[in-house]
């Protein structure tokens, strides 16, 4: 993992001066926020409910973003090819990238986090350990999908829009078994264990097929 | 006789059903500097990404260091030292952050000390601290080819390594690439024209029609074509 921390340490460098995408990502987050505290019905739809849902959905958006980010400052001046072209294993950049994506969530979530705190009066006080843990384990699946998708769409002519066509349905299991196991524990229950083995199982495969195809993924020019 | 350092046998690229190289012979002995010239579009820039290991090869055959590019280990890119049309630089980033980073990368022991003699190498010293975003083009040149030597590659494939540069840092860039050369370091540049280093030996090449031929040849081929056109047809 030679140079590793070299590279998360230049992409946390860029993004503490220019700060363009931790703002974009908790603006995100604040917008959908905004928009799902007023579709609710609170009659209907119970609080824990509706917030693990709107926490999930900023993140997801926050994370699309995130991931485009990550690897947009290799596209200015031809950065990629020199980084391909340094002595690194493939498999340590994909590695950084990954890294530097679950750090800009992390930041967007614990924004959303707050914000969905607020808006829906939730205490979690009692359960923020828990409500932690499953959210580092969605973070970290989904930042695994999403770097190696943003690879792709860096190769491909429009292939922006490739990253949120390909994500969603790709991660939908693991997005419900996230909202699952939020709801749970914001309700008060707990993290249920089988929502849990779901999340562990998506961070597994998506970070293995991460690893293993980043290298065919960057392909040739 | 010592491998070849670049070897290529019967080598051609093509861009969908467009070639850009063919039938390319091309040898570099270690120590030894080649300067590729030819237009703009000819693929100057194709045949240096191919034995970077960055573009694959249509057809044929490259050795670069006795090894396919496209299947090159860390070990092998560490010996290598790139200049192309783009910096490879981080606007955002100052220009000594941007030769630490690389230098961090590239596995050099004292990073720190490497990017500050590579900064008053190229006379950029006394802008160590700004970033590149706010750098000219030639400036931008001049640490484009400290990124490409810091780490004391053995090949230096240099894309257009004088453009942009001014007066004295053309002097002070050709100055650093002769004494690379004048080290064992093997040199593979290419220009629009022919390029001279001081105390170095350069062997001209010229893509003309996507083949490699040398420079000197294609003269003689002018006289010769020129020659005929006087004699008229059927007697060359």
């Amino acid at each position: 993992m030679k140079g590793f921390a070299a590279l998360v340490l230049k992409d946390l460098t860029l993004e503490l001066r220019s700060g363009r995408t931790t703002l974009a990502l908790a603006s995100m987050a604040l917008l959908v926020l905004v928009v799902l505290v007023f579709a609710f019905d609170r009659t209907v739809v119970r609080g824990p409910e509706a917030a693990a849902g709107a926490l999930w959905v900023s993140l997801v958006f926050a994370g699309m973003l995130g991931a485009n980010r990550a690897l947009a400052v290799e596209q200015e001046q031809g950065c990629m090819r020199g980084l391909l072209l340094a002595p690194l294993e493939r498999p340590t950049i994909y590695a950084a990238k990954l890294t530097s994506c679950v750090a800009f969530m992390v930041a967007a979530g614990a924004a959303a986090l707050v914000l969905v705190v607020l808006f829906f009066n939730l205490d979690i006080s009692y359960a923020i350990l828990s409500l932690a843990a499953v959210l580092l384990l969605g973070v970290f699946g989904f930042s695994a999908l999403a770097t190696l998708l943003a690879i792709i769409g860096m190769k491909a002519r429009g292939g922006e829009l490739l990253l949120p066509v390909l994500i969603v349905p790709i991660f939908v299991p693991a997005l419900i078994a996230g909202v699952k196991a939020s709801a749970s524990v914001l309700a008060g229950a707990g993290a249920a264990r089988q929502w849990l083995e779901i999340l562990v199982a998506f961070d597994v495969l998506f970070v293995t097929a991460g690893y293993l195809l980043f290298e065919h993924v960057l392909g040739e020019e | 006789m010592a491998a070849p350092i670049v070897e290529t046998h019967a080598l051609a690229k093509s861009f969908g059903v467009t070639p850009v190289l063919r039938d390319v012979e091309f040898r570099l002995a270690p120590g030894s500097a080649a300067v590729v010239i030819g237009a703009n579009g000819s693929g100057k820039s194709t045949l240096l990404g191919i034995f970077a290991g960055l573009v694959a090869p249509t057809e044929g055959r490259v050795l670069v260091f006795g090894e396919e590019p496209r299947r090159f280990t860390p070990r092998y890119r560490r010996r290598i030292g790139m200049m192309s049309h783009q910096s490879f630089l981080y606007p955002n980033l100052t220009a000594r952050e941007n030769l630490e980073y690389y230098a961090r990368l590239y596995g050099v022991a004292d990073w720190r000390q490497a990017a500050r003699t590579w900064l008053e190498r190229v006379g950029l010293e006394r802008h160590a601290e700004e970033r590149v975003r706010g750098f000219s083009r030639g400036m931008e040149q001049r640490l484009a080819a400290a990124r490409a030597m810091i780490h004391g590659p053995s090949l230096l494939l240099l894309d257009e390594p004088f453009a942009s540069l001014d007066a004295d840092g053309s002097a002070r860039v050709k100055t650093l690439i002769g004494s690379a050369v004048a080290e064992g370091c093997a040199l593979v540049a290419t220009a629009h024209a022919p390029v001279e280093l001081s105390g170095v030996e350069m062997e001209l090449h010229e893509i003309s029609a996507g083949r490699l031929v040398p420079y000197r040849e294609k003269e003689e081929a002018k006289r010769g074509g020129r020659l005929r056109s006087l004699l008229g047809p059927g007697r060359g």
